[in-house]
């Protein structure tokens, strides 16, 4: 198994189609009803996908078949999307859904280790973990000797999932530039993510090949632009990508386009003044249920209303923080209104440690870094040091005299600027902040390589693998159900080669609700004669 | 450790100098001139500075242990100097949407990290009184910061417990703005005019007196009837009736005399009384008037003809201003003119004939009094603010050199220490050599999508100018 996953994301080519794996040690002999069954239970690619996935499934031990056989896979590749998507279809009896990973490395949770272990899940749940652990007799077996699990990694914010809208030109002209329309003036906090969500975004494609298996996803827009939702990062439709739980209400310091509230300043404003207004409306609509006698109804809009639960502090707000003066601003109303506040980004956040820290807030920073500055793009990490070591805080320089000198000086000044933007992860774990990642505005494809940089950088691996597992599912409220791989958690899962840190490791498979996801085939999913390992995170 | 690591310790301790609370605010400046400003000027005189405050005036002091000692002789001291007018140390400047925007604060969008702050602290400036633009009637709430270079959370750059200020504006910029706004989609709105001007005005107050009482009324039922109804809230008129409560000091942009006087009736109409006219290029024209009313003038020495409604102007402004009995600063408006304040106070005095302690009192406590921060800064009196400029020369003198400033006994400049770099915030990604703008009074857009945003509706109007005044733009 690991020799033939090497080989396919190394670039080599793809396996013969003429070989279908047996899983090698699977206890099941392949035929065609097997193969029928692996799929339905969920086991092969993603399931919209699924008419090209079992074609190529890895095999460097199969046995080879038939012409019979060929041709019942290319029965099986004309099947429609659903057929397979579905767990349990009527159409396909499923055999079994039940996977056992034998002999991996598991890494339970950050510390947590089981050196050689095997994971069983059963119907997208984890049925058990353990050293010594009774493989059930249904299983398909995974030989899991010289790979890691890890439990699937967890964005605590992205718009992934949901394609940005086209280019659409001028706004919308309004009569009143001052008071325009709440849409648009980007104020819909009463919108969901959900119903835009689609499991055929580029992006999601990416993003689990990353190790991602569930997200936060945040509706696209301006201020308010409407709830988000946690998702798995895979499903046969969009609603079958949600998951139960808290839909925080998101909010982000974009203003409108040539309306009301257009700057940072005047999206503070409103937002004081939806809550503040909603708040009374609030008082007004209890009033009102208890006893209307002597009342006017309460005037009623779907945006106040969506403040009600916030209010109550049923409901968080997700803030997205683009740079360190934003999260003075998101604090400063958070202390304004006492509404229960998610901070995510932090860019710049190195500044703001001991304020965020004391304030308790739950906090998802983000895996996003600084470009290097251009003249730094192709020079060794070695040398990079170099130029720091270099940098003299106390230059007065007469430019007219020495112009290279005080652009050397400049220069290195911004490789230290650069370094505080990679080390604040490493600042927040040393403070004892406990924090989640977040992924939005990140291409998923710079997520290792940015992790790898945080922590070279001094951020410890299990605190940077926490914040992707641990601390995301307990910011999400979903620790019951993610996060770590225990017994009666969600089979989502990360099976590497390698520490997932390590630059010479791989993603050999994601498993999302107990559905397999390789890289191999998510890179040929969609885009035929595609090099399968240029979506492969690690490389 | 690792090498990196071991760069950020390093790299640490390097700029830890910039922390205000990491140094003392402890500071003895020996044998000065020391201009006071409110007690005249003290020859061969120390300042001691503890805690961040005065303590001190005399000759021969006794330097408590380990206080660091600066040597003035044949320097001169003057109290740090105060700008009644600036755009600096702001994230955006303009919510240009609406011509009645008093709910925004520039309280929510203060920028410790803008080098303005240090470039001016170079000047000898250590408190700005930082303002939304003009496009507005009545814009947002203002900041008066003081010059804490180094600091990097906005609050630690506040005038703790400074007197709320709005910005007003009349003329030219917002009818321009609002008035004969064509494209983007929205047409025109009031007012087009300087009649409209004052019927913005009126309305936004008469909203702000009814909301008042509409809320005084419910706060009266409210404590006997638990089933009271409150009024709709509303943040902007909120800040109305603060301002007729007289919570909040009115800071207005205007240049012509009639327009100057139209406000003081509006506010007359409402008993605000507490009115700092700023630019007030036609002041001169009204100066009894402005004096009978109580307003204050915060105005250019020599700046001008930038539009049509800033031609009538002149240089003695300031002179005739003072000579009438207004209390009357120099402002910069500028991130530019903010390094040589001393300068525009010289050259009103120069032109006319005022003393030294009138030409200084316009850059330190007469604006002070402006912003109602006059009991702690604005001179050097014993239990003020340790806010302290250092020249080589009269500061009045055309050849005088800003050499120290210090903001509550913490030094921020010193000519002989000024680094080539001296940013806090550095840009990773920028190419050095580029030239980084900054936010001055010309520039009053937040952001690249902002400026967009804002030039798809001015794009017919051939020129933005939001505050008035462009030859430092270009």
């Amino acid at each position: 198994m690991s020799s033939s996953s090497a080989s396919l994301t190394t670039g080599q080519p793809k396996p013969d189609l003429l070989y279908v794996d047996t899983w090698r040690t699977s206890r099941h002999r392949t035929h065609l009803d097997a193969l029928k069954g692996l799929d339905a239970g969920g086991m092969l690619g993603t399931p919209s996908r699924a008419h090209l996935s079992p074609t190529l499934m890895p095999s460097f031990r199969g046995i080879r078949l038939g012409a019979a056989m060929l041709a019942a896979l290319i029965w099986l590749s004309s099947v429609p999307d659903k057929a397979f998507g579905q767990k349990n279809s009527p159409d396909i009896p499923v055999v079994s859904n039940v996977v056992a990973i034998e002999n991996a490395r598991i890494v339970q949770a950050p510390g947590r280790v089981i050196e050689s272990g095997t994971v069983v899940f059963r119907d997208g749940v984890i049925t058990a973990v353990g050293r010594r652990v009774d493989v059930p007799y249904d299983a398909h077996v995974i030989a899991g000797d010289s790979l890691t699990v890890y439990a699937g990694f967890i964005d605590a914010l992205s718009h992934v999932g949901i394609p940005a809208p086209r280019n659409q030109g001028q706004p919308e002209s309004v009569p009143d530039r001052s008071n325009p329309p709440f849409d648009r003036a980007g104020i819909t906090p009463e919108a969901s993510a959900r119903p835009a969500l689609n499991p055929e975004h580029d992006d999601l494609e990416k993003l689990r090949l990353a190790g991602f298996t569930t997200v936060m996803v945040a509706p696209r827009g301006r201020m308010l632009p409407g709830q988000a939702t946690m998702a798995l990062s895979s499903g046969t439709n969009g609603s079958d990508m949600i998951l139960q739980g808290m839909q925080p209400m998101f909010f982000q310091f974009r203003g409108a386009q040539g309306v009301y509230p257009g700057t940072p300043m005047a999206i503070m404003s409103k937002f004081r003044q939806l809550f503040r207004e909603a708040d009374r409306r609030m008082k007004l609509e209890a009033m009102y249920a208890e006893d209307p006698n002597g009342l006017t109804r309460p005037p009623f809009d779907a945006v106040h209303e969506a403040f009600f639960p916030v209010i109550s502090r049923e409901r968080h707000v997700l803030v997205w923080t683009d740079e360190v003066l934003e999260i003075h601003r998101a604090m400063s109303l958070q202390e304004d209104l006492g509404f229960s506040m998610i901070l995510a980004g932090l860019s710049g956040g190195f500044d703001t440690v001991d304020k965020v820290s004391s304030s308790g807030l739950p906090i998802a920073l983000t895996l996003d870094l600084p470009d290097k500055p251009r003249f730094a793009a192709k020079i060794k990490q070695d040398s990079l040091q170099h130029i720091l070591d270099s940098y003299n805080e106390e230059t007065r320089t007469a430019t007219y005299r020495d112009v290279e000198a005080e652009k050397d000086n400049l220069e290195a000044r911004q490789l230290w600027s650069r370094n505080r933007y990679v080390g604040t992860a490493a600042l927040y774990e040393e403070a004892g902040v406990p924090f989640a990642f977040t992924t939005m505005g990140v291409e998923p494809g710079d997520v290792h390589e940015n992790l790898r940089e945080m922590i070279a950088a001094g951020l410890s691996s299990d605190a940077a693998l926490a914040a992707l597992t641990t601390n995301a599912a307990a910011l999400l409220n979903a620790s019951g159900r993610m996060g770590s791989v225990e017994t009666g958690k969600m089979a989502n899962l990360v099976v590497t080669e390698g520490d997932v840190f390590d630059q010479d490791s791989s993603v050999k498979m994601i498993f999302v609700a107990g559905q397999l996801h390789e890289p191999s085939r998510e890179g040929s999913g969609n885009r035929s004669g595609r090099e399968s390992d240029e979506t492969i995170p690690n490389r | 450790m690792n090498k990196t690591i071991r760069f950020f310790l390093i790299a640490l301790l390097a700029v830890g100098f910039l922390t205000p609370d990491a140094i003392a605010q402890d500071v003895l400046i020996r044998n000065a001139t020391v201009l006071t400003v409110t007690n005249g000027t003290l020859e061969d005189t120390d300042v001691l500075i503890t805690d961040g405050i005065i303590a001190e005036i005399g000759t021969d002091l006794r330097a408590p242990r380990g206080i660091s000692e600066f040597d003035a002789s044949g320097k001169f001291v003057m109290p740090g100097i105060i700008d009644a007018h600036a755009h600096i140390a702001l994230s955006s400047v303009n919510e240009s949407t609406s011509p009645v925007t008093a709910e925004v604060s520039m309280e929510d969008v203060t920028n410790p990290y803008s080098l303005g702050i240090y470039r001016a602290s170079a000047g000898g400036v250590t408190v700005s009184h930082i303002m939304h633009g003009s496009a507005n009637i009545i814009g947002g709430q203002n900041e008066t910061i003081k010059h804490r270079w180094g600091a990097t959370n906005p609050d630690d750059i506040r005038l703790e417990g400074a007197p709320r200020t709005i910005k007003f504006a009349l003329g030219e910029n917002p009818t321009r703005v609002h008035g004969r706004r064509a494209s983007g989609g929205s047409g025109a709105i009031v007012p087009a005019t300087r009649m409209g001007v004052e019927q913005v005005l009126h309305s936004a107050f008469e909203n702000g007196k009814r909301y008042m009482e509409a809320w005084n009324a419910y706060n009266a039922e409210a404590a006997t009837n638990p089933r009271a109804i409150p009024p709709v809230w509303n943040e902007r008129l909120e800040v109305m009736a603060d301002i007729l409560r007289g919570e909040i000091l009115v800071h207005c942009h205007s240049y012509r005399a009639d327009e100057i006087v139209m406000l003081t009736r509006v506010l007359g109409d409402y008993g605000v009384d507490r009115i700092t006219f700023q630019h007030a290029n036609e002041a001169f024209k009204v100066a009894p008037e402005l004096a009978e009313f109580g307003a204050h003038a915060s105005v250019f020495a020599d700046w001008w003809s930038y539009k049509f409604e800033v031609y009538y102007s002149t240089s003695y402004n300031a002179a005739i201003l003072m000579r009438n009995g207004v209390l009357t600063s120099i402002n910069s408006d500028s991130a530019e003119l903010n390094r040589h304040l001393y300068h525009e106070a010289a050259k009103s005095q120069r032109y006319g004939d005022l003393t030294d302690d009138e030409a200084l009192s316009m850059i330190t406590i007469n604006p002070a009094i402006q912003l109602g921060i006059q009991d702690r800064v604005g001179s050097i009196e014993i239990g003020k603010d340790g806010d302290i400029a250092v020249f080589d020369s009269h500061p009045l003198s055309i050849y005088t050199i800003p050499v120290l400033t210090f903001v509550d006994g913490v030094k921020i400049f010193d000519r002989e220490n000024d680094m080539d770099d001296m940013r806090v915030d550095i840009n990773p990604t920028a190419e050095v050599g580029e030239y980084e703008g900054q936010i001055t009074g010309h520039d009053h857009m937040h952001s690249n999508e902002e400026v967009a945003d804002a030039m798809s509706f001015f794009e017919s109007v051939a020129k933005i100018d939001f505050d008035g005044h462009d030859q430092h733009n270009h």
